[in-house]
């Protein structure tokens, strides 16, 4: 089963994909985790984020690029957090495949996680709320990561976007 | 607490009103809007969440939607907006979310 879980910044997104993956009774519990952790910031982010899981049982794999050889144990709950830092290595890390091939190696990725786990669950950021007036690089990564939240949002089991740590589905329903 | 939520000009501030039966003026009195810019440079937005739970009606812009801004300093104030709607959102009984005019109650139900 998948479930798209999409948000704007601080909309408690994060907080509620990880109760979806608590309450699935899929195990082991892995957290698949994009970002890159540079400077300051990014490390900071990456500590909240594992102070969130800590003591929640989930097994963190680090993956930034690359996902169509990913494994992971056969029934399991994946929390992938999050396709927009995955969408941002693909373009323009040293090891992304870049702009002709990313949506593809993602979507491939993606598939097989689904194929792989019984649950999965993945976090992104709405970032097209914000006008259009973009260009280049920042153009190409609204083009990119918009096309695969319509695509993902097409094959998933369910949709939904959170605002204000509220969930508002969009397909299907909260996970039973 | 009632918490109003969604777009720049999605029609929240004439939603309150409506709720209300009142005039803009005595909005002025019931409610509070644009909470997000005080989360700005906040130190304690839980503190801040109390005090606006105050009003009847508490009105916050989404602003986490677009794309991650360059500077440090608009990150963070837009990390502590989003914060800030989270404590309000738990501290409301109701939320709706107001689209193109539109509302959906999102927690609660209306008055």
């Amino acid at each position: 089963m998948i479930t798209l879980v999409i948000g704007g910044a601080a909309s408690g997104k994060s907080e509620y994909a990880e109760e979806l993956v608590l309450k699935s009774e899929a195990r082991p519990r892995i957290y698949l985790a994009t970002m890159e952790p540079f400077g300051e910031e990014a490390r900071r982010r990456v500590e909240k984020h594992r102070a969130m899981r800590a003591a929640k049982d989930f097994r963190t794999l680090e993956r930034y690029t690359g996902l169509p050889g990913i494994e992971v144990p056969a029934g399991s709950a994946v929390l992938l957090e999050c396709l927009g830092n995955l969408c941002a290595n693909e373009l323009y890390s040293p090891d992304g495949v870049g702009a002709g091939c990313a949506a593809e190696a993602i979507l491939k990725g993606v598939a097989r996680l689904a194929a792989q786990s019984r649950n999965l669950v993945i976090v992104s950021n709405e970032v097209c709320s914000g006008g259009r007036d973009y260009a280049g690089d920042t153009l190409r990564y609204l083009q990119l990561l918009a096309f695969l939240h319509r695509r993902l949002a097409a094959q998933a089991d369910n949709v939904c976007e959170v605002v204000c740590g509220l969930p508002v589905y969009h397909k299907g329903g909260e996970p039973q | 607490m009632i918490f109003i939520t969604g777009p720049l000009y999605s029609g929240k501030r004439t939603f309150a009103q409506k709720l209300l039966g009142c005039t803009p003026e005595e909005l002025e009195r019931r409610a509070v809007w644009d909470v997000q810019d005080l989360a700005r440079d906040c130190l304690d937005l839980e503190a801040l969440a109390d005090e606006c739970s105050r009003r009847e009606i508490v009105i916050a812009v989404e602003t986490g939607g677009g794309v991650v801004p360059a500077s440090p300093e608009e990150r963070a104030a837009r990390e502590a907006a989003g914060r800030l709607s989270c404590l309000l959102a738990e501290r409301a009984e109701t939320v709706v979310r107001v689209f193109c005019g539109l509302p959906a109650v999102l927690k609660g139900s209306l008055p």
